[in-house]
């Protein structure tokens, strides 16, 4: 996923010309908070730590643990920014529609948060995670009993085919090609070949990629070693549509529910509510709960809106949060601040890690590579997201999110955040390089043109010579996705698709992805990081691959500099004080709807 | 004050029409008789409004600070470019919000200390009122000289050129400045800058006076086309004709002191337009972007951070009220001056 920065619209000049009249003066900043806050965050990377492990059938039975002090019953009313595009399976990728289907779809596996803060990758409509035999090409999976759509009907393995056979269909354009590529073992959209019609006109994948032998088990067939399968079914994008009630290009409005909620009305763009599915057995489910009666969603709640009503808590905003809106980072310092607002908060991460892209085909110099790392603040962009409450200053490439993460400050850059620019200096000097041209294309955003000035700033200190050069916010990743854009450095984020890094380095820095548009922002190229790609994503131990993942992460940090890692993107969420339940989700990056209640 | 004499000799350069101020000039022994041009006689009336001279004090001082800008910065003993805040990290908090009270405000930030980057407000100010009043002036400048020429023109001289003088006026009237403006600066930006050379800040503010100009001269050259139009019928213009005075000759001594009154009464409504403008494209983010210091700009930010440092934005916001009000007052006086029969 990339992040697509939102440009935050100008008010009139008015609005501000009033507010003068309001305040005569204002209390100081203060220095840095210093209450329960801290807890929370390390609390929060503690649990982050912890290895994600795949789950056996035991771990997969339901029903799921029970969330203390929960009632049954009540409605909920979610402000959220975005309405929903996407609510067929096959087409959600993008990470609010992922959130929503948690309450809406089942895959073959999910994920589950204890009470502990563990992630557990479960079987949700299969048994287990996956049996994996043939050195990770050959995935089993089982289906449970008593597993029904809304209307009553069993899944059964025939769904699980149709559902993956129409991820080839010509419609289906917006969810993730993983499955498809790995099936038909190519990159790109070549994989559509292998069944261009999808199972509509009665073609079928072979059964030497797929087999369903009964009514209850499923077979996958990976021509290549994928370890990551037991991830890859619980992305929302393959879970499970009805082969009965499939109504294709329609079925996006209107799908057929398999979780503990079904859609009771849904106007595109204004509202959404969402009532208990019946047909829905918890004791299958070792993931959701049931417990409130009815979400209501409303739409077009901006950050500013959501995070004030929730800060008033009057009324109904007692028993509203958003699932997807963070606090304005502008809000950011009263929410903490307030001891009766900050305790009705959630943190957690996003899956994006934000860099400063070096652009490698311009800069083949290691020595100014090094010395641009050296020098670059990262203090401006973790100030711009909201200090320690939007960010983290990251240390590689990898985020705290991913299986097996470890700590690590490979350039020194979460220990110095202000850029050593004496030391990048003196590298410069060292390599008669004084005075190189950079040229540091911004976004040109209010957010953009400040940091790039703190940025630019520490540079020139550094001994560069820095063109700043400012590009519009809506083309910005189009104009620095082109292989030969003409700039020197600049920002972009990239955030993996489901805890693993094989999401994060391949696509980002294997050499052979280079074409324009692809994230590859950097043009890296390096024959020992592709080499060193294609050995460990053979390693089938996830816990041997996610560390080899992490030298290769050092590796790439500090020997090929193809840009400096900035921030991990965090989140901080307000809930109304009658909600309860509210736990941060990582993997879903956002409040984790399956355990909410109203605390009447 | 001139003297009588003087006055006579004033008067009759200024090539006045008032057939009184000929004969009383013809008459200069006349002793207790005392003579005044037009100017001289608004001059008086402008002296005696309090408020329009109160407001002209005000502009005066405004455009001092904007001028001496460089020497107060140099006297104070900051600058607008340094990050304060950034190299000191006990200014700010880490949410880039001064830790002192009052948006840090104290004895070496008199204004305080600018939220994020933590620039000096105070210098800041200074600067980005010289940036603003800069551009204005230029504009104003630009836009005055444009109209006279056109409006005149096609007054004096009506028919086809009038026609089509009219008609582009028309055309441009229907663009929407700001907007051609937010379109008109990428394609600047492609045509003379080096991809991956920083835009200079020279061909930005070029760009912004040159836009501002070119749609902004419509409404004071159809005013001026206006009484043009009326005066070229009056019997002074006849006699000059008769006479045999060139055109040229009739433009200049006959019809521009006639409106003089209408030019400068709307420049001054002009400019603080133009301040304003200006300051609502940066505020929209396609004006005078960072580094260079700037009003409009200020304003924004002052905007976007009036929940947590409300401070911020009285400095730039005061500021800006108070020049606005002062140039549009001193605009009604001057205008009150003029034409005291107008508006009492």
């Amino acid at each position: 996923m990339t992040v697509y920065m939102r440009r935050t619209k100008a008010t009139l000049v008015a609005v501000a010309a009033g507010a003068l009249m309001l305040t005569a003066c204002s209390s100081g900043g203060g220095g840095t908070s210093k209450n329960d806050t801290k807890d929370k965050q390390d609390q929060n990377a503690k649990q982050q730590q912890s290895q994600i492990t795949f789950g056996d059938a035991a771990a997969s039975t339901g029903p799921a643990e029970e969330v203390p002090g929960a009632k049954p019953g009540g409605t909920l009313h979610a402000l959220e920014r975005d309405s929903y595009t996407h609510l067929d399976p096959g087409q959600i990728y993008v990470s609010n529609e992922g959130q929503l289907a948690t309450l809406l779809h089942r895959g073959l596996t999910t994920y589950k948060l204890d009470s502990k803060g563990k992630y557990t990758v479960v079987g949700d409509l299969a048994t287990d995670s996956g049996k994996e035999t043939d050195a990770g090409k050959t995935w089993t999976y089982t289906l449970k009993d008593g597993v029904k759509f809304e209307d009553g009907t069993p899944i059964t393995s025939k769904d699980i085919r149709w559902s993956v056979e129409r991820l080839f269909a010509p419609f289906i354009t917006n969810g993730p090609a993983y499955l498809q590529q790995w099936l038909a073992n190519t990159a790109g959209s070549d994989y559509r070949k292998l069944l261009p019609d999808g199972p509509y006109k009665g073609a079928h994948l072979p059964d030497s990629l797929l087999q369903t032998p009964d009514a209850k088990t499923i077979v996958f067939h990976f021509p290549t070693a994928q370890p990551d399968t037991p991830y890859l079914m619980a992305m929302a994008g393959y879970a499970v549509v009805d082969s009965a009630k499939d109504t294709k290009e329609k079925y996006d409005k209107a799908p057929v529910a398999s979780g503990p909620y079904k859609i009771k009305s849904f106007e595109s763009g204004k509202s959404m509510t969402l009532v208990k599915n019946t047909n829905w057995d918890p004791k299958t489910d070792p993931a959701r709960h049931q417990y409130v009666d009815t979400f209501d969603i409303t739409f077009n709640h901006q950050a500013p809106d959501s995070t004030k009503r929730l800060m008033s808590d009057a009324g109904e905003n007692q028993t509203s949060l958003s699932f997807a809106n963070a606090v304005d980072t502008k809000s950011t310092p009263t929410v903490v601040g307030t001891a009766s607002i900050f305790k009705r908060t959630v943190s957690g991460y996003q899956p994006f890690v934000g860099q400063i892209n070096f652009n490698m085909k311009k800069i083949t110099d290691l020595q100014i590579r090094k010395a641009l790392a050296l020098a670059i603040p990262t203090k401006p962009v973790w100030q711009a997201l909201g200090a320690s409450y939007g960010a983290e200053y990251a240390g590689g490439y990898i985020s705290p999110t991913l299986a097996g993460y470890q700590k690590s400050d490979p350039l020194g850059k979460v220990a110095k955040p202000d850029g050593d620019q004496v030391a990048a200096k003196k590298i410069l000097t060292d390599a008669g390089k004084l005075n190189t041209k950079i040229t540091y294309a911004y976004i040109n955003t209010a957010a953009g043109q400040e940091y790039s000035v703190a940025i630019a700033d520490a540079l020139k200190k550094a001994g560069f010579d820095v063109q700043r050069k400012d590009l519009p916010s809506d083309t910005y990743y189009d104009l620095i996705g082109k292989v030969d854009n003409p700039y020197d450095i600049y920002a972009s984020a990239w955030g993996a698709d489901w805890p693993s890094t094989l999401t994060v380095i391949p696509p980002v820095f294997d050499g052979r992805t280079i074409a324009d548009q692809a994230p590859n922002y950097s043009h890296v190229n390096d024959p020992k990081i592709n080499s060193e790609i294609d050995r460990i994503k053979a390693i089938t131990d996830p816990v041997k691959a996610a560390d080899e993942w992490f030298k290769l992460n050092a590796y790439i940090t500090t020997d090929v500099i193809p840009g400096v890692p900035t921030v991990f993107y965090k989140q901080l969420q307000l809930f109304g004080s009658k909600v309860g339940g509210v736990v941060y989700n990582n993997v879903t990056s956002g409040i984790d709807l399956t355990k909410l209640f109203v605390n009447q | 004050m001139t003297s009588q004499t003087q006055a006579v000799v004033t008067d009759a350069d200024d090539g006045s029409i008032d057939p009184a101020a000929q004969t009383q000039g013809l008459g200069k022994q006349a002793g207790d008789i005392v003579g005044f041009s037009p100017g001289q006689l608004m001059w008086r009336r402008f002296k005696r409004d309090r408020t329009g001279v109160l407001s002209a004090f005000v502009v005066i001082f405004f455009f001092a600070i904007a001028i001496l800008a460089p020497v107060i910065s140099k006297l104070y003993g900051k600058d607008p470019y340094t990050l304060y805040g950034q190299n000191n990290s006990d200014l700010l908090n880490e949410f880039g919000y001064p830790v002192a009270p009052n948006g840090g405000v104290s004895s070496s930030f008199w204004f305080g200390i600018e939220p994020g980057l933590g620039r000096d407000v105070f210098t800041q100010l200074l600067y980005g009122i010289r940036t603003s009043l800069f551009i204005s002036v230029a504009v104003t400048l630009a836009t005055v000289t444009t109209a006279i020429l056109l409006g005149i023109t096609s007054g004096y001289l009506g028919g086809r050129a009038d026609y089509f003088i009219g008609r582009v006026s028309d055309l441009l009237l229907a663009f929407p400045s700001q907007l051609f403006f937010v379109a008109f600066m990428p394609i600047v930006v492609a045509i003379f800058v080096d991809p991956q050379d920083e835009t200079p800040t020279y061909l930005r503010v070029t760009a912004l006076i040159a836009v501002q100009w070119f749609l902004g001269w419509m409404g004071l050259s159809r005013i001026l086309r206006g009484q043009v139009l009326s005066l070229r019928e009056r019997e002074f213009i006849e006699a000059a004709k008769v006479t045999g005075a060139s055109s040229w000759r009739i433009v200049r001594r006959e019809l521009l002191p006639n409106l003089v009154t209408p030019i400068l009464v709307q420049a001054t409504f002009m400019l603080p337009g133009f301040v304003t403008a200006e300051a609502g494209l940066s505020f929209l983010g396609v004006g005078i972007i960072e580094p260079t210091p700037d009003w409009g700009r200020m304003f924004a930010k002052g905007g976007d951070i009036a929940q947590n440092d409300i401070t911020y934005m009285f400095f730039p916001g005061i500021a800006m009220v108070i020049f606005i009000v002062a140039f549009n007052l001193l605009g009604d006086s001057v205008r009150d001056a003029f034409d005291p029969k107008s508006g009492r």
